[in-house]
């Protein structure tokens, strides 16, 4: 490979206990262009970035810099070969200014031995300027925009004297308004010399800043293009793969009435901003309903008003007829509606309880568990270890702290409590994650199971298979909004992978 | 926070040992003789019925004092001010005592009891809804409650509830307020009887009842784990649930007061020092955050408390070294690390396994 | 009108008295909250560094062998809590708040068993601090003001622009600040997260020493037990309220000084019972903490949506 060649990942594999994160993957990226790395959550993108940034160690495989081979270690390593990484999630300090950020730990002295911070501020904006934007020196990061935090994420990669820059999902956070601001930034970096990695999943964004892509899927490369000679659709089939890997066995739904009608919703999320932008949608018993869609397009948000953990901005909820929306969980709960939570580990279960007494938590206050506020512990303990018996929860006994469970375990706790009360709707988010293969077929088969009783589901997740296989009519949501209904029957995944990534028909 | 697992015993005893220790350089170092000291501890503590009585006595208030603390960590409040709802609690049972004259026996101590509780539960408001509405920390807003119960009570005592002009100190209370003592010579007194009851309660009501359950569902850790996203996921109020932990808490506080009052000393006078709040924390956390783990740290406690007595009569030792030491014990329990590392010893991780298999 | 009885002269010097042990303490438990470590243990180092002081003054005769002693201990104090916190894991609350039942403990058996005195001890061989005459200031009209100080005032006042300094002009003091608010940064910006918050423990057990010091060699020459009297949490809402900032943390300080002050006044004129007079910064502390509520209530930011700042 010729010195154009900034950098050159060479056969790289990496591997993790129970899952191949990379798999001989070769990624190459020229000299002043803009290359996209492409793939879904879990394509093996973040660790191939986190070998060339020296967070993490290939087992295999070597990294080339501009030519020679370097070993990368230490974030420090990569930080003096010129290589800068903007995360998804920021590491700015909230009450510095951008200097005060970028500066950190490098901060210019004066003759007297105290911080020049009047230089330092000059040479910010000087940088800043030099690349195209504008920087306020005063401006707490606090009090700043989040386009502007990421600038400053941005000038503190250029301040350590980057030239190659990896940038990790930047528009996750950022609106439409503030990524064109951003691309104009890259657009000028890259005028003045820097190489740009864009870590994305947004294949139209690929298609209007990069000049070439890598698409990776399941730990490999699957092509690497110019972007002006492939289209949105090859990147979607490429990211998406042709193989369908999961099939689930189930007869065909025979949906009764409807339970569930969300009408026009809008939600904020934690930070004020949109997360759900008028989303209609309905369920009936006897079905599953899916939500698929990259995380961090509005699923959270949405599952958290449907079940009271948030409140809701517009639009309504009806269950049965009555409007839910802003209602506490306790309400929710007494209407029969469960909820498999994303996260389990602080909202599903509190860790420091037992098994018995995370398990309880739907049901301790009715008979026979308790009677006028006493517990029968001896009932408890058959609901219990039928509970455990029926979901397969591996642990010695009912009375061991959760937080000793393994992930899959501790899944099983959460769903063995959920689908235990009979509900009626079931909302469950992401209720694989983490989970070792034989327990997501057994979730799979309790959730079909809830349908065929003539239970509701809505199945929310990022895991594309698991939503096609197990539901039977799947929202693509986007940035906000359910951008297309299909039949998981009769569309491909390619076409799957097109409405994902914002493209609607 | 984790049950008696064979680590912590483990850790516990080799605390012990290594206390003992040290114990062992410091009485010799100040030129007294430790095996001495040794045996008026244990002499103190457990030898004749009026050591006994006395030590049973002296456990009396740090079984109350620990069930109100752990019940606080356990609902996720870190609450260090027990000891100011104890010298609440004892003025106001103690002004009751004087103040009702015209009641019965089992009336006026009931009556004295609660007004004991009461102003012991009110004390605990402030902190609790600080935390709750404000954030504010509630460690240290309990910690300067527990320096302005102090200087409150005294005042009072010198002040609006002075007996006469001459002694700082309020009335003696009514025999009718007073709870009886049954042997000649000792300060034990049926108060004892009631401090167990209640943590035998508590036990039952965290434990074993749905009330509990939804108290320390949102926390039952060490470090105040307030507020807690498991509880409102499952509908429980967790706001509710701090606040009323916390309101429970200053109530056992003050009944452990009213006791002290009732039982004992019988009036409130300027000088009487109550540290029972503060060792009552240290014995929950032995006790790890468990009432019947903290009655049986209590009688521990209150055996050496009262052998420390005995050894300072007897020796130039002083018997605050009880403390010294107990803090170290509780240094050597509270280094999470050291207990993690026994982990490492594949004969420490079997035995642990072996005792930790039990059902409900 | 009563108000000229009150305010003069004399409560000007008894404020920055009373100021100074809170400052002092106040500041030390500032930069441990800056770095994000919770020092409950601040009462304990006081009292040792106070006893220490009064131990080595009385068998030594001399003060700077007190002050030695006291440095020591807090500084003893102060390896003690971070053993207990960093290495091996103890929460840093109850490691602090065991070291201060400790320290209590253990001055009080020290002081009875070696001076056999219960209660207080006190001793002509104790050697105090002696006021200082400021050189520069004799003959102006400030002299009656800021001179005749002990050290601690003149400490306070240094202290607070050295740290302030430190703060805000140095690699270190920004190094604090941003372990203390986001220890991710930090520590991506090559910070060593941990040695900071040792070395911020350390300086805050030297200087919680201090504080302790002159304590019991400065204005009395005596050891009471308990002496600390709840300073070491006085100055850590001190310094909460100041924001964790050296110069808040003095603002703080001189708001509870003031209260002591015009309380030690009151009692003259008003002849108020003592015990009431000595509530008084307890009393502050619990309003100061219900305005740090208020204050955190308040300040709920709403999020800035986007403002470009691409012309």
């Amino acid at each position: 490979m010729s010195k154009n060649t900034a950098i050159h990942l060479k056969n790289i594999t990496k591997e993790y206990p129970g899952v191949v994160a990379n798999k001989n993957v070769d990624f190459q990226v020229n000299k002043g262009e803009i290359h996209a790395l492409v793939g879904e959550n879990g394509a093996g993108k973040s660790t191939l970035m986190k070998i060339l940034y020296g967070i993490e160690q290939p087992d295999e495989g070597e990294i080339l810099i501009n030519g020679e081979v370097q070993v990368i270690n230490k974030v420090e390593t990569a930080i003096n070969l010129g290589i800068g990484m903007v995360h998804q999630e920021f590491t700015l300090v909230p009450s510095f200014t951008a200097p005060e950020n970028i500066g950190l730990g490098q901060e210019p002295k004066n003759s007297q031995g105290l911080i020049d911070w009047k230089g330092l501020n000059k040479l910010v904006v000087d940088i800043a300027e030099k690349y195209g934007f504008k920087v306020d020196p005063g401006l707490k990061m606090i009090d700043a925009s989040v386009g502007v935090q990421q600038r400053t994420e941005i000038l503190k990669t250029l301040y350590r004297n980057a030239n190659i820059l990896i940038l990790d999902e930047p528009t996750a956070v950022l609106t439409p308004q503030e990524t064109d601001e951003l691309f104009t930034v890259i657009r000028t970096l890259v005028d003045e010399g820097k190489t740009v990695v864009f870590i994305t999943h947004k294949l139209r964004e690929v298609m209007e800043i990069a000049d070439r892509v890598t698409v990776m899927r399941a730990g490999e490369v699957q092509g690497v293009s110019e972007t002006k000679n492939t289209s949105i659709a090859e990147l979607a089939s490429q990211m998406v793969g042709r193989e369908v890997f999961l099939q689930v066995k189930k007869d065909k739904a025979k949906p009764e009435e409807e339970i569930l009608n969300v009408e026009d919703l809008w939600v904020h999320d934690a930070r004020g901003l949109l997360a759900v932008k008028g989303v209609s949608l309905n369920i009936r018993k006897g079905e599953i309903v899916g939500i698929a869609g990259v995380e961090g397009n509005g699923q959270s948000e949405l599952v958290e008003a449907l079940t009271g953990l948030r409140k809701t901005s517009q639009g309504s909820i009806n269950y049965l007829g009555e409007n839910i929306a802003s209602s506490t969980p306790k309400n929710i709960r007494r209407k029969k509606i469960a909820h498999i939570p994303e996260d389990r580990t602080n909202t599903g279960l509190n860790t420091q309880l037992s098994i018995w007494e995370n398990l309880i938590g739907n049901s301790y206050f009715r008979k026979p568990l308790s009677t006028k506020g006493i517990f029968n512990l001896k009932k408890i303990a058959q609901h219990s270890n039928k509970l455990k018996e029926d979901f397969d929860i591996r642990a010695p006994n009912i009375s061991l702290k959760v937080k000793s469970l393994s992930g899959g375990n501790q899944q099983k706790v959460v769903v063995a409590r959920e689908l235990s009360e009979d509900p009626v709707l079931t909302i469950a988010s992401q209720p694989t994650r983490g989970v070792d293969i034989g327990n997501i077929e057994a979730i799979h088969e309790q959730l079909v199971q809830m349908r065929d009783e003539g239970g509701a589901v809505l199945l929310v997740s990022a895991e594309l298979d698991e939503v096609m296989a197990v539901a039977d009519r799947v929202g693509v949501m986007y940035e906000g909004q359910i951008v297309k209904w299909v039949n998981p029957k009769e569309v491909d995944q390619s076409q799957m992978g097109l409405y994902m990534a914002g493209v609607k028909d | 926070m984790e049950k008696f697992s064979f680590k912590d015993v483990l850790v516990t005893f080799a605390g012990l040992v290594i206390t003992a220790f040290i114990a062992w350089i410091l009485i010799s170092a100040t030129g007294n003789n430790p095996s001495e000291v040794a045996l008026y501890l244990y002499e103190g503590g457990f030898k004749g019925t009026r050591n006994i009585a006395n030590s049973l006595y002296q456990a009396t208030p740090l079984i109350l004092t620990a069930v109100a603390t752990l019940i606080s960590f356990r609902v996720g409040m870190f609450n260090i001010g027990i000891n100011g709802s104890m010298y609440v609690g004892a003025l106001y049972a103690g002004w009751a005592g004087y103040k009702f004259t015209t009641l019965g026996h089992f009336t006026h101590v009931t009556v004295c009891i609660l007004i004991g509780m009461l102003v012991g539960a009110a004390w605990m408001l402030l902190p609790a809804l600080l935390r709750v509405y404000a954030g504010v920390s509630e460690i240290i807003s309990t910690i300067i409650l527990n320096f302005v119960a102090v200087l409150f009570v005294s005042y009072m005592a010198n002040g609006p509830f002075r007996a006469d002009p001459i002694a700082p100190a309020t009335p003696r209370i009514l025999e009718t307020a007073e709870l009886k003592q049954i042997f000649p010579n000792s300060q034990f007194n049926t108060g004892f009887f009631i401090a167990v009851f209640v943590a035998i309660l508590a036990h039952f009501v965290l434990n074993k009842t749905t009330f509990g359950y939804e108290l320390r569902s949102g926390g039952d850790g060490l470090v105040g784990m307030y507020p807690s996203r498991f509880s409102s996921y499952l509908g429980i109020p967790s706001d509710r649930s701090a606040i009323i932990g916390m309101l429970i808490s200053g109530a056992l506080g003050g009944l452990a007061g009213a006791i002290e009052v009732l039982g004992a000393v019988r009036y409130f006078f300027q000088e009487l020092e109550f540290n029972q709040g503060f060792d009552g924390i240290l014995i929950g956390i032995l006790g790890k955050l468990e009432p019947i783990g903290s009655i049986i740290a209590s009688l521990f406690y209150g055996a050496i408390k009262n052998g420390g007595f005995y050894v300072d009569y007897k020796t130039d030792v002083s018997r605050e070294i009880i403390i010294v030491l107990i803090s170290i014990l509780i240094f050597f329990v509270s280094a999470q690390k050291i207990v993690k590392g026994l982990e490492k010893y594949p004969l420490i991780k079997k035995l642990d396994k072996f005792f930790s298999r039990k059902k409900i | 009108m009563e108000w000229i009885e009150i305010f003069d002269l004399s409560i000007f010097r008894s404020l920055l008295r009373s100021t100074a042990p809170i400052a002092i303490v106040g500041m030390a438990a500032a930069i441990c909250s800056a770095a994000g470590v919770l020092n409950i243990g601040l009462e304990g180092k006081m009292l040792n560094a106070a006893f220490a002081g009064v131990y080595a003054s009385y068998t030594f005769e001399s003060v700077w062998a007190g002050f030695t002693a006291g440095i020591l201990a807090g500084l003893l104090t102060a390896a003690l809590f971070g053993l207990l916190s960093f290495t091996l894991g103890a929460d840093e609350v109850l490691a602090g708040l065991a070291i201060n039942i400790f320290a209590l403990a253990g001055t009080t058996y020290l002081m009875r068993t070696i001076f056999g005195q219960a209660g207080f001890f006190s001793d002509p061989r104790i050697v105090g601090f002696e006021p200082i005459s400021v050189p520069f200031l004799r003959g102006t009209f400030l002299e009656p003001f800021l001179s005749d100080f002990t050290y601690s005032v003149y400490l306070m006042f240094v202290l607070a622009i050295f740290l302030h300094t430190v703060y805000y002009r140095t690699r270190l003091g920004t190094a604090i600040r941003a372990t203390g608010e986001n220890p991710e940064a930090a520590e991506d910006a090559g910070i060593n997260t941990a040695r900071i918050k040792w070395m911020v423990t350390v300086f805050s057990g030297i200087l919680a020493g201090i504080s302790g010091i002159f304590l019991s060699l400065e204005n009395l020459t005596m050891f009471t037990e308990g002496m600390s009297a709840g300073k070491g949490y006085i100055g850590l809402v001190a310094s909460s309220f100041g924001n964790n900032t050296p110069f808040g943390t003095f603002g703080a300080s001189l708001f509870f000084g003031l209260g002591d002050a015009i309380g030690i006044r009151l009692q003259g004129v008003y002849e108020l019972d003592s015990r009431l007079i000595l509530m008084i910064p307890y009393a502050l502390t619990v309003v100061v903490l219900i305005l740090i509520g208020i204050r955190q209530r308040l300040r709920v930011r709403p999020v800035p949506i986007s403002e470009s700042s691409i012309e």
